[in-house]
């Protein structure tokens, strides 16, 4: 099971968009393969910090900051595949 | 008009401040007298102090020119800023995280210090330190 974690603030519009279509990526895995969280960052600023969380929206999988920005939709695919393998 | 000693007064800076700022390119006299003393309007005392402002929430120069350029442009809205200032957050939550390293290690520090009339060529903290350093170049050496 990949646990992806997106972490963004509530309002952020640019992020919106950009995140429904990498959450369709991962749900196309599999729920049962794949969970999505989405993290607000203003509540949950001491994670995202525990994390090295620097700037927003960043994606940390399996508790570790793996993109410090949205990543394109075929990089997250393939992070996801090598780690699903 | 203000010169620059009444607006430096307005906001509570020194003239050399104010000089530093237009130096910077943050700030700019709205004109200048025949004799060339600066000279500068309400607008400038407002952006003197949102520059004094900001960097007592953390921002610096090179930030704050990148606040002003938003907001005085016309493509930009509050939420562009908004997330200047949670970056912002972000940052000083982890210079916090950090500064709470340090005073930890402080604390171990003082601690095996226990007795403050020993000579300073048996001072623990020294010691420690020293034996710290020693052991870093050790461990790199071996790696």
């Amino acid at each position: 099971m990949v646990k992806v974690e997106v972490f963004s603030s509530p309002g952020c519009g640019k992020c919106a968009q950009a995140k429904a279509l990498l959450k369709a990526i991962a749900e196309e895995l599999g729920q049962d393969r794949v969970t999505w969280r989405e993290v607000n960052i203003l509540e949950e600023m001491d994670y995202a910090v525990d994390l090295g969380v620097m700037s927003s929206p960043a994606i940390a999988i399996n508790g570790e900051l793996v993109f410090s920005s949205l990543p394109g939709a075929g990089k997250l695919r393939a992070e996801l595949d090598r780690r699903l393998k | 008009m203000h010169t620059i000693g009444k607006l430096a007064q307005c906001a509570e800076v020194t003239t050399d401040t104010v000089r530093y700022y237009e130096k910077e390119g943050l700030l700019a006299p709205a004109s200048k007298t025949d004799a060339g003393y600066r000279l500068y309007d309400e607008d400038s005392v407002r952006r003197l102090r949102f520059i004094r402002q900001a960097q007592q929430c953390g921002f610096s120069l090179t930030e704050i020119r990148e606040l002003l350029a938003l907001k005085n442009s016309d493509a930009a809205c509050c939420r562009d800023v908004r997330s200047v200032a949670i970056e912002k957050k972000l940052q000083l939550e982890h210079k916090i995280r950090a500064l709470q390293v340090m005073s930890r290690a402080l604390t171990e520090l003082v601690k095996i210090c226990d007795v403050e009339t020993k000579p300073l060529d048996e001072c623990p903290i020294l010691a420690a330190l020293e034996n710290s350093m020693a052991k870093k170049v050790k461990g790199k050496g071996n790696g």
